[in-house]
């Protein structure tokens, strides 16, 4: 097998040097491809965090604008408002004489208010990314070999 | 010229391109490093590799029992300007911010024309004169920022390149002055002052954390939120508050009185529904209220920091305490002579006559100063006294969750000043001094079968792990049940005619008056008092107990005739608001009828 590999360079010595040209460039294609690769991926990570940081900022812009228009409707239905509003359509308040009380059997009052819980903890959303996102080369190969599961970190 | 020659030329000429790119490359460096512009690469640099900010959570939010929102969030707008992005346009900027915020153009075009860049500035934050030589950063509100993004948006409008509106949160109380001295107020660094904004500061403000952030994010990663503050909602009703701030401020305009409070507190569980007091404080505009005077901290809640002699209303909780103790009895008989003499100190009553012989309903009745003196000194002694007292938790904090509160005054025999006559002119609450809210607290064992509870206004925190209900605290059981009924029989009985101005019809309501006058260096102020008012109801089962305090009233000096008269409005409008029938309605649903 040798013999005749030797043979073979010697009837044409173009395929030694095609052999050592093709055996010195393959690493730097496959260079290439990976930084390529690498470099794809990077942008594309780049980009999804820019757009990450634009939907933050665009989240925190509705906050401000939530809470701004609670504020508003607060001031709007505040007890002095009312009581303004009420006066100048001819209320007044009632007096202890002019009330009728009524039993009601089985009847229950309003519940008691409970303030709307505040946003919820950092841990929670963490895990709203994708895994695509977070997750290593390792961390994928073992969820896809393991059947899908242990996505992300 | 030979090929050798040829190429060596060639190879002379690309070595002198390379090096002179090198050489440029070098001085680029150097400038990038070293330049006038350093800074600003530094700062390029910084913001793409990632800077470290604090990010601070939304504080919570405060609402009435009810769910009126009290106390919220809303943006305020830093003005920036970033000097390196202005293109000749100083003056519009100025005059456009002059013109909006009604500011000096001059000292607005002074801050963006002053040269900053060689002290290596380039930012700045426009400030205005606070009056006193000092600067405050200009902040814009909403509606503003709307207006300055608008025309930083549009070509066409007034360039003003160069310009930034920085956000940051503000605390807002859309209901204005409404329970200003409850909830205190948040200064500009965010800190809580005062009332449930200071008690409170830490569990509203919620946990800052520290952030990473960069222009170019080398990892797609959520941000981590900061854990949030706690929402609370307090026993307050803000319908009721409103409606007892409206009474104080007609009863302080028709009495020329100089200050005053209500309070209404549901005695069964210690939740407060209202405290009001006078003048009003705003909490959008709190600078007014912090003195000048470092060393007089001013009192931004009297309710719970102001401490007065109580005067006669402190006598329902001598008489308590001789009931309790079995030394008196309801019916037995004092002969009033018009004056008694106690640790050499001669007490007379509140007209200087004689009344004769009176039971002690007729002394709460009439509210003789030397029957109780008597019934301190003689009857019951210093030791049962001061022991019933400190029951009664006078002189001591009441543990109410709202920032500032002083626990008052009350001398005992162990204290190095108490003489003998302190004995006698406590007994008509002279010679002590309390909160209004520890007189509630003390009064409403009365009203709530001889049990304490303490007074609180918070009624339930909202946290991102769940909700708490803090719940009802008993303090201590100073007196028995049988005592409190009693008493509140004993000044059900005397309150009609000891004032008229304090009845409801269809009500049966207890109460006791008190004018007490204003100690001052030099003795007592031989013109001022305060008047005041306790009283609770309805009688059978008591659903609240209210105080009423004026300071110097001017068209009359007695707590009968000027603070009555707002406990009696008060409680027409409360009952109904509470939803409470009248005596004999709830007789008669009692009775099923």
């Amino acid at each position: 097998m040798r013999r005749r590999r030797k043979q073979a360079f010697r009837q044409a010595p173009w395929r030694l040097q095609v052999r050592l040209t093709s055996g010195a460039v393959l690493p730097v294609i496959t260079l290439l491809v990976v930084a390529g690769i690498y470099l794809a991926v990077n942008a594309k990570v780049a980009t999804a965090g820019r757009e990450v940081l634009t939907l933050e900022d665009r989240r925190a812009d509705l906050q401000r604008s939530n809470a701004e228009l609670m504020t508003t409707l607060a001031q709007l239905t505040s007890p002095a408002r009312l009581m303004e509003r009420a006066t100048a359509a001819g209320f007044r308040p009632a007096g202890p004489d002019e009330i009728d009380y009524v039993v009601v059997d089985g009847y229950a009052p309003p519940p008691d208010f409970i303030a709307p819980s505040p946003p919820s903890s950092p841990g929670e959303g963490m895990t709203a990314l994708s895994p695509a996102f977070t997750e290593t080369l390792g961390e994928w190969l073992s969820r896809r070999l393991g059947g899908g599961g242990g996505a992300g970190r | 010229m030979s090929f050798d020659q040829q190429v060596r030329g060639r190879l002379r000429l690309i070595l002198a391109l390379v090096g002179v790119v090198c050489l440029g490359l070098t001085i680029q460096l150097i400038r990038v490093q070293f330049g006038p512009y350093a800074p600003i690469f530094a700062s390029w640099t910084s913001a793409a590799l990632g800077q470290t900010q604090e990010v601070r959570p939304d504080r919570g939010l405060i609402f009435d029992r009810d769910g009126v929102l009290l106390a919220g969030n809303t943006s305020m707008y830093y003005l920036e300007v970033e000097l390196r992005q202005m293109a000749g346009n100083e003056e519009i900027i100025a005059s456009v911010i002059s013109r909006l915020l009604d500011q000096p153009l001059e000292d607005l075009y002074g801050q963006l024309t002053t040269k900053r860049k060689s002290a290596g500035l380039y930012r700045i934050r426009l400030t205005r004169d606070d009056g006193q030589g000092g600067r405050f950063p200009i902040t814009v509100d909403q509606t503003v920022a709307d207006v300055l993004n608008g025309f930083l948006a549009d070509s066409e409008a007034p360039d003003l390149s160069g310009l930034a509106l920085v956000p940051a949160p503000r605390r807002v109380y859309p209901a204005g002055s409404l329970a200003g001295h409850v909830l205190g107020f948040v200064n500009q660094e965010g800190r809580g002052f005062f009332g449930v904004e200071g008690y409170y500061d830490e569990w509203l403000m919620g946990r800052a954390i520290t952030v990473q952030r960069s222009v170019i994010p080398p990892e797609a990663s959520l941000e981590a939120d900061p854990p949030a503050g706690v929402n609370l909602v307090l026993t307050i009703d803000a319908d009721i508050q409103q409606m007892v701030e409206t009474v104080l401020q007609e009863t302080i305009e028709s009495s020329g009185s100089e200050s005053g409070q209500i309070l209404v507190m549901d005695p069964r569980n210690g939740e407060m529904l209202a405290m009001a007091a006078w003048p009003v404080l705003d909490p959008n505009q709190y600078a007014p209220w912090l003195g000048e005077d470092e060393e007089e901290e001013p009192v931004i809640d009297p309710g719970v920091g102001g401490t007065y002699e109580p005067g006669s209303t402190f006598k329902v909780l001598v008489m308590a305490a001789a009931i309790d103790a079995g030394v008196v009895l309801p019916e037995d008989v004092f002969v009033d002579t018009g004056q008694i003499e106690v640790g050499g100190h001669v007490i007379r009553n509140w007209d200087g006559n004689a009344w004769g012989p009176q039971t002690m309903v007729g002394c709460l009745q009439h509210s003789l100063n030397v029957c109780l003196a008597y019934v301190a000194s003689q009857r019951l002694g210093a030791e049962l006294l001061y022991s019933y007292l400190d029951a009664f938790g006078v002189g001591r904090l009441t543990g109410v969750d709202l920032a500032g509160e002083v626990p008052g005054q009350l001398r005992t025999p162990t204290h190095p000043e108490w003489t003998e006559s302190d004995l006698g002119t406590n007994a008509f609450g002279q010679g002590v001094s309390l909160t209004p809210i520890q007189l509630l607290s003390a009064v409403g064992v009365l009203a709530n079968g001889g049990t304490m509870v303490q007074p609180h206004v918070v009624r339930e925190v909202v946290g991102p792990q769940g909700v708490y209900w803090p719940g009802t605290t008993v303090l201590a059981r100073p007196i028995s049940a049988r005592t409190a009924q009693t008493l509140t029989q004993m000044l059900s009985e005397s309150l009609p005619n000891e004032t008229h101005w304090a009845d409801v019809a269809g009500f049966q309501l207890a109460g006791k008056t008190g004018t007490a006058q204003i100690p001052t260096d030099i003795g007592y102020d031989p013109r001022w008092t305060v008047a005041s008012f306790i009283g609770w109801g309805p009688v059978s089962d008591p659903r609240f107990i209210v105080l009423v305090r004026l300071d110097k009233p001017e068209t009359s000096p007695w707590g009968s005739v000027v603070a009555a008269p707002a406990f009696q409005e008060v409680v027409e409008r409360l009952v109904v608001m509470l939803e409470i029938p009248p005596d004999s309605v709830r007789a008669a649903m009692s009775a099923g009828q």
